[in-house]
């Protein structure tokens, strides 16, 4: 007995002992317990042999070879997530070996989709540009000279600095495709002055976002999956593509504590396979479900009603819409019944073609989910039907119904869960605005009208002096891309066109200049997203440069690392500044100097190292524990979590500080004159105006309290939107059911709906051409079509051929016959049918098929006349290139469809699928770009121009948001 | 009940599980990785060789050899217990069963039971911390742990002596549990004598059949003692070739280790899953000298 007392002892002072060392490696920042913890995550490298980390060279087995790596951080490029990648650095000849997670990252927690490592296959590729280049002859002839960088900025600067000073800023234009970073480019803009910022997001999210936006005031939802007892997922293609990893890996987690899944997906998704619920409707009935799911939980009394009173403007909604009944919150109640009556699940049942009692199930699933219901809803139904922004607005409304907002498990506006730090410089609103881009026949379209461009170039709107493509590819991403080429071939319409890419595509070959920009791995950023309820910024670099940097070099720009002369933007675009103003006569330079040594230019490390020093709370604390400046603490970790558990932040009260000589609406807003406490997060948001007296909207009251409420006019959850009623839409206001263009009303007896809006979980729109890893798991998108309408037409085997007729054209593909879609609709995926005309060097090796691509007047023609196949190069594996098909470039055949509210492009087609003919060929592709203008003019013709509709005389309502924000006396329509 | 004792603190609670976080910890990576953790518990770090030898080739530390009917990696061994991973609400990794994982598991649910304030959450997790004990790691680890610190790596042998006191202490600190563990309930059973050669080579291969645990390095011993050729291949193999070439002798030798093992249970106590080891490999010793007496 003594003897087990004397060892208990013992016992304890070891348990002592392991706590206490514990304890002091972990206040280190080291890691105590380094490998697998058998309950956590599995193992990473430790981060403290990041510097040198041995793994064997599996391909020296049985001998035991050693590599020694240093690990450096960075983020993906590819899709939007952001997630962390650890780049491995050789330590022996600094070349990058491979790319893996990021453990310190707190979005991806070290977990990466395919993209993530196929990031070397970008570095390597034998396709990529490495040196400046100029167009020789006429644009799109193929032919190209190596020019230095001094002479593109020279160039550059000449033109950018004349169009400044003679006031002709709208005729510069920088046009985004993947951001993967937040805002450093608007803010180069807003310094020269220019309106120029011209994102895709109207071809890509914005039916999604004016959805969210008119509720909450911000425009991304952020579900939090991980807690959630119920998934409600509209569409897979937030889950497989943008999203895919950070998403994908909490509903996971969610699944395996019991969470039940619900996709709407007319397809037969990677994300409904999982799905406890898949329901396949017909494309663009989705509200009526959301609307149906609304019903069930208003009629049996399931919805939380105290959220509803407290935080819906449903005052304004009976002030507006019932002023006949009571100013109760009962008689809204009443009036909620009524409202939505209609929408049973028999009505459900009738639109969709889901049969009542599924719809039926699904609802009393949701109904039991409480505040723990997570929902999301991106690009597919809403980027794809007339109105599909009301998909959104009836989504939430069920999230609004069950109190399920910034709560566990439920949904949050991406602004709790973003963080966007205040730059170095925040240069003013620019004093002009782009009618290019923000015409007054979409006043409240929610981003630029992007797609729209070569229309309005041929209606003579305007001409641009410098248009920039910046990672993107408005040949082959838009709809309509021939009228595209038109416009980008037309030195009258575009009098200098440059590509600032790091690989080829179809737009960057009719450029003027081509300029090599860097991977993942080889410029700097930085950048947040919503992933959960916290807040984190990640940090994107050049890891050559840091690994040499660690090895005690100096390094003051990217191109010393990077392969060839490829540049990071940031770099260019501050020496360019410099350019278009070298004496700082124009007021641009200054917000590219040097604060610490004035006179001089702003280097990129002091951009960051001021940013990471004064707007990211806690980051200096935690890098000084470390004994390290937060700049270094972020080369090294790459990421940095500034809160957890943001929980209901409209819920919080206002302090007293703030609260001066208010004014207190009768529905509650609450104005008041004390002075905005400055904020070191700039996450978008809406920017409700002031009262009449120039009090500033502060919050909202709440049964006596002043609370934060939402970025609203109202301070509450619109359900009324007051924006909408006054700008012409009344009888939208409200969430409703709007159908869709392709709803089988609309659609003659012989035509089907084409869903053209899924994503691969492999690939990234062009961006991912070049990454042969990718390429082989993915290269081609064949026709999706139901076995029925197989038959119907006579398709008898997978592969046969089919022609796809839309209102402009038809393109040429292979079917793939599967009851994964819904009879009547034919699908077919992003990513593929990439070409290049006989004429162009360079390229995708594994994905570009080599084509003829005729016009005569407004017709044009594209015949395949080589596919991809195994070719020599520097890289031994495109030799072993074993594929040919590379699909088909489908959306060269839709022409544009502007939803006449949110500005977002409707991609689903009406369209003719007959059998392929014996001169058909897979790939082949016919346009009338006439007609194209025929579908434009029409689409037009549906708009509510702010010059009939604005209730102020302003070109749009202040207070939504806009990438680029000009200053407050260009909203008048008179300017 | 609450297990922990009226003198500790919540404190010393914590860092009670933190030794057995620990002590899992070093079994689960291999070295070079946690060089601070080994010298924070007092123990020389295993080298990688030692590591090696014993949790990958000697003895590996997966309770589905210990428990599971064939006394091999994964079956319904491991299917028992990721069934327990699941039931918490935790995704199984994929060796669940592995005694650094389930350390570390049973540490996690201490540590939260130890910050938990509802006192329906504290009854929970201890309830499940328990069970875990009892079904998961009691059953099998006494055996496992004299096992390793047999094979004569020092820095091991250490850690399993080290090991063994933890485990016993909580396991001494634990409500007694009603039932013997659902695995010892649901064993096959033990040789009965008139056995066929397959039958006997099946148990002696498997722990919970024999009730002896049977090494490669026990199988070059016994050679040796039986005046057999030692034939190098898996330890049924190896087993089958040294009764081919002197049945007699390999019983004689296979009965005296079982006995042996029944005095190594009753050395590790006298609770109801103690015992029916102890048992067991009593059993299996008679069966054999049974044997050998027919032999003879």
């Amino acid at each position: 007995m003594t003897s087990k007392k004397t060892n208990r002892v013992s016992l304890m002072e070891r348990a002592r002992r392991v706590s206490a060392a514990r304890k002091d490696v972990e206040a280190r920042g080291e890691t105590f317990y380094q490998g697998a913890s058998g309950v956590h995550l599995a193992a990473f490298p430790p981060k403290e042999r990041w510097d040198d980390w041995v793994e064997l060279d599996s391909r020296a087995w049985p001998r035991r070879e050693e590599h020694h790596y240093m690990l450096v951080p960075t983020t993906c490029f590819n899709c939007e997530s952001a997630c962390g990648l650890l780049a491995y650095v050789d330590r022996d000849d600094l070349h990058v070996r491979k790319f893996e997670g990021n453990p310190e990252h707190p979005g991806s927690r070290g977990r990466n989709c395919a993209k993530g490592p196929a990031t070397i296959n970008q570095v390597t590729d034998p396709d990529r540009i490495l040196y400046p280049l100029r167009k020789v002859g006429e644009r799109g002839e193929g032919q190209w000279e190596r020019v230095s960088w001094d002479e593109v900025l020279d160039t550059l600067g000449e033109r950018l600095r004349k169009a400044i000073i003679e006031e002709r800023q709208n005729e510069i234009m920088v046009h985004i495709g993947r951001p993967g970073e937040d805002g450093f480019t608007e803010r180069v803009l807003a310094s020269w002055g220019v309106d120029g910022h011209n994102s895709h997001t109207n071809v890509c999210s914005s039916g999604g976002r004016a959805g969210y936006q008119f509720w909450m005031g911000a425009d991304r939802p952020s579900p939090d999956h991980a807690n959630a007892k119920v998934i409600y997922l509209i569409s897979s293609h937030l889950e497989t593509g943008h999203y895919f990893n950070p998403h994908a890996q909490r509903i996971t987690e969610a699944r395996a504590n019991g969470a039940k899944v619900i996709v709407l997906d007319t397809r037969l998704s990677n994300t409904a396979t999982h799905a406890d619920h898949w329901l396949s409707p017909q494309p663009g009935s989705e509200s009526a479900i959301n609307l149906a799911v609304a019903q069930h939980l208003i009629a049996t009394g399931r919805y939380d009603r105290e959220f509803v009173r407290k935080w819906w403007n449903w005052q304004e909604y009976l002030e507006e819409c019932r002023p006949d009944l009571p100013a109760t919150f009962e008689s809204f109640e009443t009036a909620l019944v009524s409202m939505y009556s209609e929408f049973t699940f028999e009505y459900a049942a009738q639109e969709s073609g889901i049969d009542a009692a599924t719809i039926a199930e699904v609802a009393e699933t949701v109904a039991q989910a409480g505040t723990r219901f997570s929902s999301h809803i991106w690009r597919s139904a809403a980027a794809a039907n007339l109105g599909g922004w009301q998909i959104t607005r009836t989504l939430v409304l069920i999230s609004a119904l069950l109190g399920a907002i910034g709560t566990e498990g439920g949904l949050f506006a991406n602004s709790w869960n973003k963080f966007v730090p205040k730059p170095i410089y925040t240069p003013p609103h620019p004093g002009v605005w782009q009618q290019l881009t923000w015409p007054t026949e979409f006043p409240l379209a929610q981003n630029e009208m992007s797609f729209l461009l070569p229309h309005f170039l041929k209606e003579g709107r305007g001409t641009l002096d410098t248009y920039f493509i910046r990672v993107y590819n408005p040949v082959w991403t838009n709809p309509d891309g021939m009228s595209w080429m038109e416009v980008l071939t037309d030195k009258e319409k575009i009098g200098c066109f440059v590509s600032l890419t790091p690989t080829w595509n179809e737009s960057a070959y009719l450029a003027d200049f081509v300029l090599p920009m860097g991977h993942s791995s080889e410029r700097h950023d930085t950048h947040s997203y919503e992933q959960y309820d916290g807040q984190w910024v990640g940090f994107r670099q050049p890891v050559l440069r840091a690994a040499r940097e660690r090895l005690g070099e100096t390094i003051t720009d990217s191109r010393q690392v990077n392969p060839g002369e490829v540049w990071e933007e940031n770099e260019f675009w501050i020496e360019l500044s410099w350019r278009i103003d070298p004496d700082g006569s124009l007021g641009i330079r200054q917000y590219h100097e040097s604060k610490a040594n004035p006179g001089t230019k702003l280097s990129v490390d002091e951009y960051y190292g001021w940013m990471f020093e004064n707007s990211v709370p806690g980051l200096p604390e935690k890098a000084a524990a470390e004994d390290l400046t937060p700049l270094e603490f972020m080369r090294r970790y790459g990421a940095f979590e500034i809160t957890k558990g943001q929980g209901a932040v409209y819920t919080a009260q206002v302090r007293d500080q703030e609260l001066a000589d208010l004014n207190v609406t009768p529905q509650g807003r609450v104005f008041t004159a004390t002075e905005k406490p400055p904020v070191v997060n700039m996450a978008p948001v809406g920017a409700p105006g002031p009262d009449g007296e120039g009090r500033r909207p502060v919050g909202v009251m709440i049964d006596g309290v002043v609370r934060t409420g939402f970025p609203t006019p109202s301070g509450k959850l619109e359900f009324y939107s007051s924006t909408l009623a006054g700008w012409g839409w009344p009888e939208q206001a409200i969430p409703g059911y709007l159908k869709s263009h392709v709803h089988p009303d609309e659609l003659a007896e012989d035509q089907m709906v084409l869903l053209s809006t899924f994503r691969l979980p492999t690939q990234i729109h062009t961006r991912s051409a070049n990454s042969k890893w990718l390429d082989e798991l993915a290269h081609t998108n064949p026709v999706w079509i139901h076995p029925q309408d197989a038959a119907r037409l006579g398709v008898q085997h997978t592969g046969d051929l089919v022609r796809v007729q839309s209102d402009i054209g038809y393109f040429v593909a292979k079917v793939w016959i599967t009851e994964g879609i819904r009879p009547g609709v034919v699908a077919c995926s992003h990513h593929m049918g990439r070409w290049r005309p006989e004429n162009q060097g360079g390229g995708a090796g594994g994905m570009m098929a080599t084509v003829d691509l005729q016009r005569e007047g407004s017709d044009w023609t594209m015949r395949r006349l080589r596919n991809v196949g195994p070719h020599e190069s520097s890289d031994p594996d495109t030799q072993r290139i074993w594929w040919s098909d590379t699909g088909v470039h489908q959306n060269l055949i839709f022409p544009v469809h502007p939803d006449p509210i949110s500005g977002m492009h409707c991609w689903h087609q009406a369209v003719r699928v007959v059998k392929g003919g014996p001169d058909d060929h897979a790939g082949d592709i016919s346009v009338d770009t006439e007609k194209a203008r025929a579908v434009y003019d029409d689409w037009m013709t549906r708009t509510r121009p702010a010059g009939h509709v604005s209730p102020d005389g302003t070109r749009r309502p202040s207070w939504l948001m806009r990438p680029l924000k000009p200053s407050a006396d260009t909203f008048a329509l008179d300017t | 009940m609450s297990d922990q004792r009226p003198e500790e603190s919540a404190v010393e609670a914590r860092e009670r599980y933190e030794l057995l976080r620990a002590l899992g910890s070093v079994a689960l990576t291999p070295p070079p990785g946690n060089e601070s953790v080994w010298h924070a518990l007092g123990l020389r770090p295993a080298t990688g060789v030692e590591h090696t030898e014993i949790f990958v080739l000697g003895l590996p530390p997966h309770a589905a050899i210990y428990l599971g009917d064939e006394g091999k990696l994964g079956g319904e061994g491991l299917d028992r217990v990721g069934g327990f991973w699941r039931a918490l609400g935790l995704t199984a990794p994929e060796d669940a069963d592995h005694l650094g994982a389930l350390l570390m598991l049973y540490a996690e649910l201490g540590l939260a039971e130890s910050l938990a304030t509802n006192e329906r959450s504290i009854e929970q997790l201890r309830t499940s911390r328990q069970a875990l004990l009892h079904e998961h790691l009691w059953p099998w680890l006494p055996a496992y742990l004299h096992a390793v610190s047999e094979l004569q790596v020092s820095s091991l042998a250490e850690w399993a002596t080290l090991a063994h006191a933890a485990v016993l202490e909580e396991h001494d600190r634990s409500t007694p549990a009603p039932l013997l563990p659902l695995a010892l309930r649901e064993a096959p059973q033990a040789l009965a004598g008139g056995d066929s050669v397959d039958d006997l080579l099946d148990a002696m291969v498997a722990p919970v059949r024999s009730g002896v645990v049977l090494t490669q390095r026990d199988l070059r011993a016994g050679a040796a003692v039986a005046g057999v050729g030692f034939r190098r291949g898996e330890r049924r193999f190896a087993l089958r070739a040294m009764l081919e070439q002197d049945a007699a002798a390999t019983l004689g030798w296979l009965a005296e280790r079982a006995r042996s093992w029944a005095e190594i249970h009753r050395g590790h106590g006298t609770d109801p899953t103690t015992d029916w080891w102890r048992a067991r490999a009593e059993s299996t010793a008679t069966v054999l000298a049974a044997a050998l007496e027919g032999e003879q």
